[in-house]
């Protein structure tokens, strides 16, 4: 019988520290034994448990995207007990990984749609997963024109400078990253995500937004998106709560009749217009 | 299915016993009768109910999942493996209350749901033989009947007996029912289904009749959830907790990891959703941050999020424990008549 408490056995293959503050840093992570990677099959928006023996285990957005072979990566925010752990490891320890769960994001439905892609902070995760997906040759041509609105409060909070400096320069991704204020070396967008996205977001016809961010951007950049006639149906989301299992069962993380971790992460705008606010 | 008769209870539980399969059934210890693993002559009869809901024989309270060592020299070293699973032994379980045999079916749909499977709690669960012990004399808590069920109830059962003077009768309800009593002796074929309808009947009568949840069940969950009566229940309940330990459909765990300096443990532990530190995020931001917000949590998980989920199959069983138990007197009948309003 598969035991999904059970993690597969991963390798740190690399830490890169990712922020000037030095909270996030992401890792790359090699499964031990062969297989595993193949049982580990994954979408874009699915999370995992990461497993650290001893310490316990936090849900993490899963960042890479299945398209990149060979390894699995995520980028930790250091906020309490594992998390600080796993920012004291070294390249080469070895730890654990279970998954993936939850629901990816709905690409399928999004096929022939125009997308728009929202991300504030660290939440950007998943989202570079889905770019990294969407940009593959035998999966843009599903997908119309690709808008990409990518903040932080300062330049060096900014993740992923290597992979949206690439998109930046290819014509089948419009990429718009801002920080909040003036910078000194920053030559980009200056502003918050809310008024970026009310300049550069396309038609609503046709077209699905992704946000992911902290709390206020949401807050603020949902209005911009309804009020540009964007239709509840066309606002996905992916939700956090605290987490245990992540199988539905530990009773953990629910919201309303839905449990985040086996019915979401991902949600449209209806659905959580019909659920309570406790995430 | 089949029925049958014994004349005699205790050869029956000795039988039992004798099966290859341990037997766990009710028995007493400083005065308070619990599901435990006893020899046949120590099984009690003259109890309304256990103490504690059965569910720690499927799901004990702590459990220990998954174990690794820190030896660089062995091979495995910070790697987990599974703990327990080969070890499960066979059991029939005697005396489960038709209640608590419905609660435990509604917590098999969540350890089993329609993504995952939990294997400790399958392996439990679904290698015991569950022979249910009808009500003949419901307690003054009693109230399955208020929420769909009844005290010759057999969902989650694969055997519902009764006594019947100094024996039993007996029904079976599944293969797994048929397939066990067909292997024990001194059982008399017939003889108890006709006397079951009577007694069957004469036990509800004396229980309340069905609470009205059509409403609460049917209206979208964010009109019960605004309604105004939450808040006026939450000012009596203290959190304690008692009512979620009590109850025999709340699953709710917490996995936490112990280790020393050559390895270490995984387990997991009853949680309770009464607790502040349930749902609160690393960030310090609480999604259920006042004790409003935590109570509906547990009324509506069971009156509300369950039936939902769960075909409509209503989250309480009326096992009455959590209305006996509660220090403050709150009692999820009144509460079900508020969310109804
Ligand atoms: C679907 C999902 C995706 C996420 N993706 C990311 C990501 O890509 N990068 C990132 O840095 N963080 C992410 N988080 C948040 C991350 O899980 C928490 O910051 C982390 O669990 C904190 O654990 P800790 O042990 O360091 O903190 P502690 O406060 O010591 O937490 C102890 C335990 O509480 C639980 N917990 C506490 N806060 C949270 C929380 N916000 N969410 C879930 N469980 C929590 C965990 O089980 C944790 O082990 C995600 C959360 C979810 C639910
Ligand atoms: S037993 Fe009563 S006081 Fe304690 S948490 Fe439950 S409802 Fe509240
Ligand atoms: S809610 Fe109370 S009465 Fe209902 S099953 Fe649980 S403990 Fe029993
Ligand atoms: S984390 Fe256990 S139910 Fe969602």
């Amino acid at each position: 019988m598969h035991n999904p408490y059970l993690p597969y056995p991963v390798r740190i293959a690399m830490i890169r520290v990712e922020t000037e503050d030095k909270n996030l840093r992401t890792f790359k992570f090699e499964f031990l034994n062969p297989g595993d990677e193949e049982k580990f099959a994954y979408l874009p928006g699915q999370f995992a448990e990461l497993s650290v023996p001893g310490q316990g285990e936090i849900p993490i957005g899963i960042a890479s995207s299945p398209t990149e072979k060979g390894s699995v990566l995520f980028t930790v925010n250091r906020v309490g007990q594992v998390s600080t752990f796993m920012h004291c490891m070294k390249e080469g320890d070895i730890m654990g990984l279970r998954g993936p769960l939850g629901h990816p994001y709905p690409l399928d439905t999004l096929k022939g749609k125009d997308i728009l892609i929202i991300a504030g902070g660290f939440a950007v995760t998943t989202l570079r997963s889905t770019i990294v997906w969407m940009l593959q040759p035998e999966n843009r041509p599903k997908y119309g024109k690709i808008t990409f609105v990518y903040g932080a409060r300062t330049p060096g909070l900014l993740l992923y400078k290597e992979e949206w400096s690439d998109w930046q320069k290819r014509d089948d991704i419009d990429v718009h990253v801002t920080v909040d204020r003036e910078a000194p070396g920053w030559t980009g967008r200056v502003g918050f995500v809310p008024a970026i996205t009310k300049e550069v977001c396309p038609p609503p016809k046709n077209t699905a937004a992704i946000i992911c961010g902290p709390p206020v951007m949401i807050k603020f950049t949902q209005p911009v998106l309804e009020e540009a006639g964007y239709s509840t149906d066309d606002i996905i989301m992916s939700l956090e709560n605290r987490m245990k299992c992540g199988l539905g069962i530990c009773g953990r993380c629910n919201v309303g009749p839905e449990y985040v971790c086996k019915d979401g992460p991902v949600f449209t705008l209806t659905q959580l217009n019909q659920l309570p606010k406790e995430y | 299915m089949a029925e049958y008769t014994v004349k005699d209870k205790l050869s029956f539980l000795k039988a039992a016993a004798g099966s290859g399969r341990r037997l766990l059934a009710p028995s007493s210890k400083d005065g308070r009768v619990r599901l435990a693993e006893v020899t046949p002559d120590r099984v009690a009869f003259d109890y309304l109910n256990t103490h504690l809901s059965p569910k720690d024989a499927f799901f004990p309270q702590t459990e220990k999942m998954l174990a690794f060592h820190k030896d660089a020299a062995k091979p495995g070293a910070f790697v987990y493996q599974p703990l327990g699973l080969d070890k499960i032994q066979p059991t029939v379980v005697f005396g489960l209350r038709p209640c608590d045999a419905r609660g435990l079916a509604v917590c098999d749909r969540v350890f089993q749901n329609d993504r995952f499977t939990d294997p400790y709690w399958k392996t439990k669960y679904e290698g015991a033989v569950k022979i249910g012990l009808a009500c003949q004399a419901p307690g003054p808590n009693c109230f399955c009947t208020a929420v769909g069920g009844s005290p010759f109830g057999e969902d989650g059962l694969d055997v519902l007996a009764f006594t019947k003077g100094e024996g039993l009768g007996l029904k079976t309800l599944t293969p797994a029912g048929d397939e066990f009593l067909k292997g024990l002796s001194g059982l008399e074929s017939g003889g108890a289904a006709g006397e079951m309808d009577g007694l069957k009947k004469a036990a509800e009568s004396r229980l309340p009749g069905p609470l009205d949840l059509a409403k609460a069940q049917a209206a979208p969950v964010m009109e019960i959830y605004n309604q105004p009566h939450w808040k006026e229940t939450a000012d009596r309940c203290l959190n304690c907790g008692t009512c979620t330990f009590f109850c025999p459909t709340c699953h709710c765990f917490d996995i936490q990891d112990e280790e020393n300096e050559r390895g270490g443990v995984r387990m997991r532990n009853w949680d309770t959703c009464m607790s502040w530190l349930y749902t609160i995020h690393g960030s310090g931001h609480n999604p259920r941050p006042t004790k409003t917000e935590r109570v509906r949590q547990r009324f509506m998980h069971k009156l509300k999020y369950i039936p939902l989920k769960q075909g409509g199959a209503c989250g309480c069983v009326g096992c009455g424990r959590c209305v006996q138990h509660c220090p403050v007197n709150i009692d999820i009948r009144a509460v079900a008549v508020d969310m109804s309003k």
